[in-house]
């Protein structure tokens, strides 16, 4: 008789996956659908506000009290969003280190996960700290998330978004916070590689978000 | 396995060790977990049903005054979200969690502690939802909710607040449980068990998971929409500021259509379980059921807006959604066709289980068709909003999803708690349901035809009505009695019901081969799965050599089950002679023997934790708290939501930082 | 087994009682029927129906007819073999795919017919209907009847809770809500639509199969607290009646035209028939006798069916000397009406200060059957009640109390003097100005 898994401790996962890899896709699945009904609410409000300040726009009397400027700064969040790319570039990295820790090619600076994870921590905190100014900048020109329907849709969109790099900024932390005590090893690397999933997918939001909202007049 | 001849395969197990009210907070286990989900579940159930008593006793005759009608449209409210959120998707998931690891021959589910979680958040959502009855400001824009009734601009109440935090708060509850089954499905099944040999509530619950996990976000964003507009004074759904009404409405169906499908699809599984059983014959077109199953699900994101059509779309999207939901009809369909010719030629046994299966496939038809009926626009312009409509989904809900699980709890209560339920009084059950969910939905029929609009609270005598309304209030006070037949049927049964045994029904799938209820570890050796029925292949092996994607002939002899060797297991199946679907060893059930415990065979096993239950209850405090914003006390707002959230924050660090189980040996 | 029977028995038992009643329900009178082919949409909804419910029928004894032959040919016996274990049948699943594919064709085709017929725009020359939902009432503005009062203030004809159209000629609805979205259904004449804010949606029929008649109206989509509440009647009437009532509508009451300077005939931009008399001071018998000259202006009460007036029983404990009406002073309730807290919600043709579109326009109030949404018929024993306490007769509503001493659910205080409160002899006052308003 067989007794293929005769083994009390757990048995092999279906996929040969972890729990966690197959549950973080799932995650991801759902994330997506939640920021799809984000990103068509405020493609369904696009142009429907009654008052200004627009988007692409400017808003001139008698619509507005006082003339407004089109409100995006396409500038600034090009180059937040370069930082934002980038950031995925050195969470690549990251992981790649973690991976392949003590092997040749991976040693000093270049090759160590506690570099690459707090680049990638840097370059997350950059990018929110370049929608913190955006963010009162557009309070100051008189746009609030109550102002309009653009108001509300964009601030939430981006906002949700920005809750999620907070959220990944944080648990980039965490990680690098492991990697300083103990050192990530390559059995660690799945830990990396999720919270790296996950990072990336937030990135390829907002790669949506700043084609829709910001690009796309 | 040189143990398998000590222990009788049908002994009541008394697998743990531990109980008492601490055991049950603290509990990992997916069989407690299911057991609390079906118990709270059941509770709500007869809250929502009361909820309806006293709308039928309102519209019993013309101009009721039982209760005013601010208090109606909250019944009428609570009535459909209690009976939604609180009862068929628990019930689901009660099964979810009991079954899904049995059913794929697994001892948990991939997280434990979050399936915990899970439960608990739906255990507080439920409360803090129905705390609202206390304060007399339950919530009442409709279990739909529409924008702009339910906007602080003609809601200024708390009502809505507790209807939206409350559905939030639920809905962590369903994400967090969809993708932890999700995970167990995809990559805990035995050896073996590729995924169309997975039985088929597995299957319909694994379908059901990816609805959940694509419909709840939409509705979360929807919701945090409202809440923005209602805390903080945004624009989604404020009128003056040109906000489009018909957004709420296509977020809100790009989520409630699939919520239907995952209201029906468990239901569908348990019947796909118990029918076969019951005919002693594999389910007639496995792949065709399952892949209907998945069209299901699929087609079921393309349909939303036939919720609409009265809402002026236009001629170009009336007809697009029209013809997709009329080709819903054919996987559904189909599924009717293969349970029907599952039971052609079988062997058929009329316990209360198959009786409600049956009626599902009886009365889930008609459904089907007034549902068609419903999805041709002009048609349907004299339907929507009406009794009619009440009727087809009652008919959809109450006669498909809740036979279905009624079913489900007498077949699978042996294997929740080791004792049948009473068929007697089940058979009463049964026959009362039947004839009291007819009583109460066909005569809606003519009365919405005849022009009754929904959710009104009174109406005036002469338009021909009322005969139909009696009828249906009468049918409602039988399904009432129904009810409370079906409580004591259980708490009776739970003390005193025949002791089960392992398999009291004879059925094909993995759950039947360990003990009733099964000990903690669920399976003392993981079972290597050969095919679709593998309890029946060792029966049986003279009917199975062409079982679809099994392996043929001695290899299918060279495996173990429930620890056994299979040739322990023909012996004892084959000496039941099975008379009204119980197995009669199950009687001599009574010479106790003990299982061995986890400890004893080496399995590690999750340690019980309070944590997931104080997560999930700073979680829910930390929404309740934001009802302070609505009583202008933002001060308070802010400090229940940080204080909630770092205790919350707290409890979580402490979960993950603490290990599930002992390390391996 | 023997405790099979007696469930088994009762539900045999049940049924057919059930049967019996669905049988003796079915001689009944149901004025709200959608299956009255009473206009153009009607008929073809029924059309679709019969489609529908044939074809339905059919799948029904089709279905259940195999699972009950199913039930009775395969139910265990004893000594029975084993049953052959089938996994299926590739033939039959192919054929109940195609099968239900080639039935949903057949209902698919008429579905997209009638669909693009009933929602293309109506013939040009319709009678132009704006619906305005309210919470709780229908406002009914006929835009194409206008008339010019000497400012240069054009009225439109507006009715609440009241609708009048001609037979044979098609209807075209525009529908607006002022507030929620509510749905807009007069079963008997054709399929709902909602009344959607921010949207403008549109519904036309024909009431054309059809005599001088009485429908209910109601709305479909709930919108809060008084959802039942908010009911119309719908008049179908000849041609001519329709051109003598909208004549007399787009005219001041006869009733309020004892002030100022009246509006004349010559200064009406489209007047067509007779218009009623004007000027004489109004006592309920000289009412009466203009409005007999005055040709069609209301549809007769005494042809409303039974099942047309409204039954809403008066709450408990609201108590009006019904005495007082019968001497109510009409100049006295024209002041009270004109100068008092009526203006703040109210428009009145004719009487420069009550122009507000809060509430339902009280031009020709005294000629409408129904109060409060079709709530209560128009009376002066349910008037005098709903003013002296509309949040009482009518849960949620706007309308504010009046009665002096009576306690206000929603200011939760009694209403005094100061207030802006009558007395019961005021409000008899008020009640025989408004039932003059014909």
């Amino acid at each position: 008789m067989t007794t293929a898994v005769a083994s009390h401790a757990h048995p092999p996962t279906s996929t040969g996956l972890d729990h966690r890899k197959i549950a973080i896709w799932a995650f991801i699945g759902s994330e997506c659908m939640l920021f799809a009904s984000l990103i068509s609410t405020y493609l369904i409000y696009k142009g429907r506000s009654v008052v200004g300040p627009f988007p692409h726009t400017a808003c001139n009397p008698p619509l507005c009290a006082v003339p407004l400027k089109p409100i995006l700064n396409i500038p600034v969040t090009s180059f937040s969003t370069f930082v934002l790319l980038m950031s995925s570039l050195a969470m690549v990295l990251a992981l790649a280190a973690v991976e392949n820790r003590g092997k040749p090619g991976y040693e000093g600076i270049l090759g160590s996960s506690k570099f690459w994870l707090l680049v990638t921590i840097i370059l997350g905190t950059t990018f929110l700290g370049c929608q913190a100014y955006e963010f009162t900048s557009f309070v100051h020109e008189g746009l609030t998330i109550r102002t309009n329907l653009f108001g509300s849709s964009f601030f939430t969109l981006t906002g949700f978004h920005g809750a999620h790099v907070t959220a990944g900024v944080l648990w980039l932390i965490t990680l690098l916070a492991i990697d300083m005590k103990r050192g990530l090893e390559p059995k660690d690397a799945l830990l990396v590689d999720i919270s790296a999933l996950y990072w990336h997918f937030v990135d390829v939001v907002w790669i949506a978000i700043f084609t829709l909202v910001y690009l796309i007049k | 396995m040189a143990t398998a001849a000590v222990s009788p395969s049908y002994a009541h197990a008394e697998s743990t060790a531990n109980s008492g009210i601490w055991s049950w907070l603290t509990t990992v286990d997916h069989k407690r977990i299911g057991i609390l989900y079906l118990f709270t579940a059941l509770s709500w159930f007869a809250v929502g049903g009361t909820e309806a008593v006293i709308m039928r006793m309102q519209l019993q005759g013309p101009n009721g005054r039982v209760v005013s009608a601010e208090v109606f449209n909250q019944l009428f409210t609570m009535h459909g979200t209690t009976m939604i959120f609180l009862v068929v998707m628990p019930l689901s998931a009660a099964f979810f969690n009991f079954l899904i690891p049995l059913q794929i021959g697994a001892r948990d589910v991939a997280f434990p502690r979050l399936n915990a979680f899970s439960y608990w958040v739906y255990l507080f959502g439920s409360l803090f939802m129905n705390v609202s009855w206390l304060f007399g400001m339950a919530p009442n824009g409709g279990w739909f909710g529409y924008a702009p009734l339910t906007t602080m601009a003609y809601n200024p109440g708390l009502n809505i607040d507790f209807w939206m935090l409350g559905l939030q708060i639920l809905g962590v509850s369903s994400l967090a449980a969809a993708f932890n089954f999700i995970t167990t499905i995809i990559n805990m099944r035995a050896p073996g068990m590729n995924l169309m040999r997975m039985p088929m509530f597995t299957w319909m619950a694994f379908i059901v998971q990816f609805l959940l996990v694509l419909a709840f976000p939409v509705i979360t964003i929807a919701l945090v929409f409202l809440q923005f507009d209602r805390f903080f004074g945004t624009n989604f759904y404020t009128m003056t500021a040109g906000a489009d009404p018909l957004l709420w409405q296509h977020l809100f169906w790009i989520f409630g259509h699939p919520e239907v499908y995952i209201l029906i699809l468990p239901a569908f599984g348990l019947v796909s379980e118990i029918l076969p059983t019951f005919s002693r014959k594999p389910i007639f077109g496995y792949p065709v059921m399952v892949y209907s199953g998945i069209l299901i699900a699929f087609l079921g994101f393309g349909v939303w807006a036939h919720h609409m059509f009265a809402v002026g779309m236009g001629p170009i999207a009336d007809s697009v959604f029209s013809m997709t939901t009329m080709l819903i009809a054919i996987p559904t369909g189909v599924k009717i066709f293969n349970w029907i010719f599952t039971m052609w030629g079988g062997n058929l046994r009329f316990t209360v289980a198959m009786k409600f299966a049956i009626t599902l496939v009886a009365l889930f038809t008609i459904g089907g068709i007034s549902g068609v009926m419903h999805s041709s626009p002009p048609a349907d312009l004299q339907q929507t909003d009406t009794y009619f409509i009440v009727a087809h989904f009652h008919y959809v809900l109450v006669a498909g999803s809740l036979m279905g699980l009624w079913g489900g709890i007498y077949y699978y209560f042996p294997k929740f708690t080791g004792r049948l339920l009473s068929e007697k009084i089940g058979n009463w059950h049964f026959w009362l349901t039947f004839i009291g969910v007819n009583l109460t939905f066909m005569p809606m029929h003519w009365s919405g035809l005849y022009g009754m609009p929904r959710r009104i609270y009174a109406y005036d005598a002469g338009q021909g009505w009322e005969i139909f309304n009696l009828m249906s209030s009468i049918g409602a006070y039988i399904q009432a009695l129904a009810g409370i037949l079906f409580a004591y049927n259980i708490f009776r049964s739970r003390k005193h019901g025949e002791i089960a045994g392992n398999d009291p029904w004879e059925a094909p799938s993995l759950e039947w081969s360990i003990p009733s209820p099964p000990p903690d570890y669920n399976f003392e050796v993981i079972p290597v799965v050969t095919s679709r029925y593998p309890l029946w292949d060792i029966k049986h092996p003279e009917l199975t050599t062409e079982v679809p994607h099994s392996r043929h002939g001695d290899e299918r002899n060279d495996v173990s089950m429930g620890g056994k060797h299979v040739g322990a297991f023909h012996d004892h199946l084959a000496a039941g002679t099975p008379e009204a679907g119980v197995n009669p060893n199950a009687k001599q059930a009574s010479s106790k023997v003990s299982l061995k415990t986890a400890e004893e065979l080496g399995i590690p096993m999750p340690y019980p934790t309070i944590k997931p239950f104080w997560v999930a209850l700073f979680m829910t405090l930390m929404f309740a708290s934001l009802l302070m914003i609505h009583k202008d006390m933002l001060h308070l707002a802010v400090a229940g939501v940080i204080g909630f959230a770092c205790l919350m924050a707290g409890f979580l660090y402490a979960w993950l930082t603490s290990p599930l189980e002992p390390a391996h040996h | 087994m023997p405790f099979h029977s007696r469930p088994r028995r009762l539900a045999q038992a049940a049924l057919t009682v059930a049967l019996v009643a669905l049988l003796a329900a079915c001689g009944q009178n149901h004025p709200d029927s959608i299956f009255h082919r009473r206009t153009d949409f009607n008929r073809d909804v029924d059309y679709l129906f019969k489609v529908l419910i044939y074809a339905g029928t059919a799948v029904f004894i089709f279905v259940e007819g195999i699972l009950v032959l199913t039930l009775i040919k395969f139910r265990k016996r004893p000594g029975q073999p084993e049953p052959e274990h089938v996994h299926g049948n590739t033939t039959l699943e192919i054929a109940w795919t195609v099968i239900p594919l080639l039935i949903l064709i057949l209902i698919g085709i008429p579905t997209v017919r009638t669909i693009f017929k009933t929602e293309a725009v109506a013939r040009s020359d319709a009678l132009q209907v704006e619906v305005v939902g309210h919470q709780w009432w229908w406002e009914f503005r006929y835009p194409q009847y206008t008339t010019t009062e000497a400012s240069g203030k054009v009225d439109t004809v507006v009715t609440a809770n009241e609708l009048y159209l001609p037979i044979g000629k098609t209807v075209n609805f525009t529908l607006h809500s002022r507030d929620v979205i509510h749905s807009f259904w007069i079963p008997a004449l054709g399929g709902k639509r909602d009344v959607v804010t921010n949207h403008t949606n549109y519904l036309w029929m024909t009431p054309d199969s059809v005599g001088s008649d009485e429908f209910n109206g109601a709305c479909a989509e709930y919108c809060g607290t008084s959802h039942a509440n908010m009911r119309f009647k719908a008049f179908t009437v000849t041609q001519a009646d329709f051109d003598s009532w909208i004549a007399h509508q787009e005219q001041p009451a006869v009733g309020s035209e004892t002030t100022g300077p009246a509006l004349s005939a010559d200064s009406t931009a489209k007047v067509t028939t007779a218009t009623p008399g004007v000027g004489a001071p109004p006592s309920a018998g000289a009412v009466n006798a203009q409005v007999a000259q005055a040709g069609f202006i209301a549809f007769p009460r005494d042809k409303i069916p039974a099942s047309g007036v409204p039954e809403t029983p008066l709450p408990a404990g609201l108590t009006f000397d019904d005495n007082l009406l019968a001497s109510g002073n009409v100049e006295n309730g024209k002041k009270l009406v004109t100068t008092g807290m009526c203006i703040a919600c109210h428009t009145e043709h004719g009487v420069t200060m009550m122009q507000a579109v809060v509430g339902p326009n009280l031009t020709h109030v005294g000629s409408r059957t129904t109060i409060a949404g079709a709530m209560y018929p128009n009376d002066p024993r349910h008037l005098a009640r709903w003013i002296k306490f509309a949040n009482g007769m009518k849960p949620g509503v706007g309308m504010p109390t009046f009665g002096i001493g009576q306690y206000d659910p929603v200011t939760l205080k009694g209403i005094v003097t100061a207030a802006g409160g009558f007395t019961d002899a005021q409000i008899a006052d008020i009640v025989a100005y408004l039932t003059s308003l014909k």
